[in-house]
């Protein structure tokens, strides 16, 4: 564990250095959307991971949250009303998605999300009058949060950086917390869970809430980022991405889902600049890592490493 | 024996439930009174984990009613049964597998304790449930292997581990389904003083396939055959009577 909090300084150093040493632009803005996107990966993977309720809509909350605040910034509320106003009108719409959602488990729910993510994009796509369709909005300008400007690369990725500390330090605490717990026990014995006086349905919901709370919280800052929202950016591809990027990573692993968003970003953002078929290769990947890796690169590392120090040890103990 | 008056600590009155034509539990009443140690026995296929299921609610009956302490449950969801007082064990173990006996009691101890809703602290800086945990761990006779995780335990020690978690609740009325069941004689034997030292203001009520395992256990036994009650009454009387040897133990 020590050990481990070494690591996490060295790393939460490297980051906070990263500006200093990436001076090309176009690459820090890139570390920047990996922020945004693992953030989205983590908050969709307190669903998928730990509650073991696949959604294929969690994009959906990015995208009413980037749209909610652009219009209520365009009407007049200011940057911070309409950040507040976006994310409180995410997250209900959250709950509601989870009332529904959570008719079903299992496959049944993973086709309901999915079919309310495609309404939500339906009507970014269609309701032209507020959201102008596919030409999408333009978000005014970058907000100057406690009088700070962030309208420069490193300046930008030092805010998003610090959002995302603070959100994955926040959902970690969860995932170890008695409702982390209770969530776990309710996706491995839901029935038993009922039976020990643990209200399942309400832990899930609640989860569900929690998940699109902290996907709000992306979306703001994808706006904040991009200055744009269009109906693209809550497509069902994306929404599969950030699943994809939580099952490549290892959605049973608090750390699989960054791992799995920096990958998918990379590959998606450096690599389509040289290779026309980068979805292909994003393919290949995929399928290579779950033959080697079932359960995903995190836990799929952490086995090796598990495995070349056993047979180190083994002498020992005969000596 | 005398039987104490009052508000029974669990009644069934006219409890039904058919699996499509299949009647499972016709017309089941039974009332066990605060205190009591209550055998229902019958062969394979008699309803007995049927009742049990509708007295927890994992199954809606489709008619009659179940009381705990007076209270009607059949509007009440599981969860909130568990909360009036309610546990069980299962005959077909349901735990999780990949954590520790420890942490399995300590979801059974959450189960009751509003911090199960706490999204901030760290669960394992709870000194106070684990140590509640091991408590009943050690009661059952797990305390040394409490770290182990339930992967790593035999059958007879998952079966103890039920047991903890049931017991861990505290509850007023315990339901124990098929607890001796694939024990061996000492473990059976572990179990049954277990069960004795269970304190009278926990009534419980046990279902056993094997009659002859749990009968020194049973004050009154209620036989089940084909969803039905054929007899009961005190142990003796249900030993004596000719439709038990005739439905149970003749053939």
């Amino acid at each position: 564990m020590r050990r481990g909090a070494v690591a996490l300084l060295v790393l939460a150093a490297a980051l906070i250095a990263l500006p200093f040493v990436v001076t090309n632009e176009f690459y820090l803005n890139l570390a920047s959307q990996i922020l945004i996107y693992a953030l989205l990966a983590v908050s969709l993977n307190l669903l998928v991971g730990y509650g073991g309720l696949v959604s294929l809509g969690h994009a959906s909350f990015l995208g009413l949250t980037a749209y909610a605040a652009t219009l209520f910034v365009g009407w007049g509320t200011g940057q911070l009303g309409a950040a507040l106003i976006a994310v409180v009108f995410s997250t209900l719409c959250g709950a509601l998605f989870g009332v529904l959602a959570l008719r079903a488990t299992g496959i049944g729910f993973l086709m309901i999300t999915l079919a309310l993510g495609q309404i939500v994009w339906g009507i970014a796509y269609r309701a032209n009058t507020l959201t102008d369709g596919d030409n999408g909005l333009r978000y005014p300008a970058r907000p100057r949060p406690f009088g700070l400007d962030i309208s420069s690369a490193p300046t930008f990725y030092w805010f998003t950086l610090a959002v995302f500390a603070i959100a994955v330090f926040v959902i970690w605490r969860l995932t170890r917390s008695p409702f982390g717990a209770a969530l776990q026990g309710a996706r491995d014995q839901p029935r038993r869970m009922r039976m020990l006086g643990h209200n399942v349905w309400l832990i899930q919901w609640l989860a569900f809430v929690l998940a699109a709370f902290w996907g709000s919280i992306a979306g703001l800052l994808y706006v904040y980022y991009n200055l744009f929202i269009s109906p693209h950016a809550i497509s069902l591809q994306q929404s599969a991405e950030v699943l994809l990027m939580a099952i490549l990573g290892g959605a049973s692993s608090f750390a699989g889902p960054i791992v799995g968003a920096v990958i998918i970003t990379l590959v998606k953002n450096v690599v389509s600049s040289y290779v026309d078929r980068w979805n292909s290769l994003l393919g290949a990947i995929f399928v290579v890592v779950i033959l080697f890796m079932p359960f995903g690169i995190v836990p799929g590392v952490r086995q090796l490493l598990a495995r070349w120090r056993k047979p180190a040890k083994i002498p020992e103990r005969a000596a | 024996m005398s039987i104490a008056t009052g508000t029974p600590a669990l009644e069934v009155l006219g409890l039904q439930k058919r699996f499509g034509g299949l009647p499972a539990t016709r017309d089941v009443s039974l009332t066990v009174m605060p205190g009591e140690r209550r055998l229902i026995i019958g062969p394979n296929g008699a309803g007995k984990t049927t009742l049990f299921n509708l007295i927890t609610g994992d199954l809606t009956p489709d008619a009659g009613s179940v009381k705990l302490f007076g209270q009607e449950l059949l509007r009440i969801p599981t969860q909130q049964r568990v909360h009036l007082g309610l546990a069980r064990t299962y005959q077909i173990l349901t735990l999780f597998p990949k954590e520790t006996l420890c942490h399995n009691v300590v979801l059974a101890l959450l189960g009751l304790d509003r911090m199960r809703w706490n999204i901030w602290t760290v669960l394992s800086g709870q000194n106070h449930l684990y140590d509640a945990a091991r408590e009943a761990l050690a009661l059952v006779g797990l305390g040394a292997i409490a770290d182990r995780t339930v992967a790593e335990t035999s059958y007879g020690e998952r079966r103890r581990l039920e047991m903890a978690m049931a017991l861990a609740q505290r509850p007023k009325v315990l339901l124990l389904d098929e607890p001796l069941a694939g024990l061996s004689q000492e473990e059976r034997q572990q179990v049954r003083d277990l069960l004795g030292k269970v304190p009278r203001d926990v009534t419980i009520v046990m279902i056993e396939h094997d009659m002859d395992s749990a009968l020194a256990f049973a004050e009154r036994i209620t036989l089940l055959h084909y969803g039905e009650v054929i007899v009961e009454g005190t142990r003796a009387e249900v030993v004596a009577d000719p439709r038990t040897k005739e439905v149970y133990l003749g053939e």
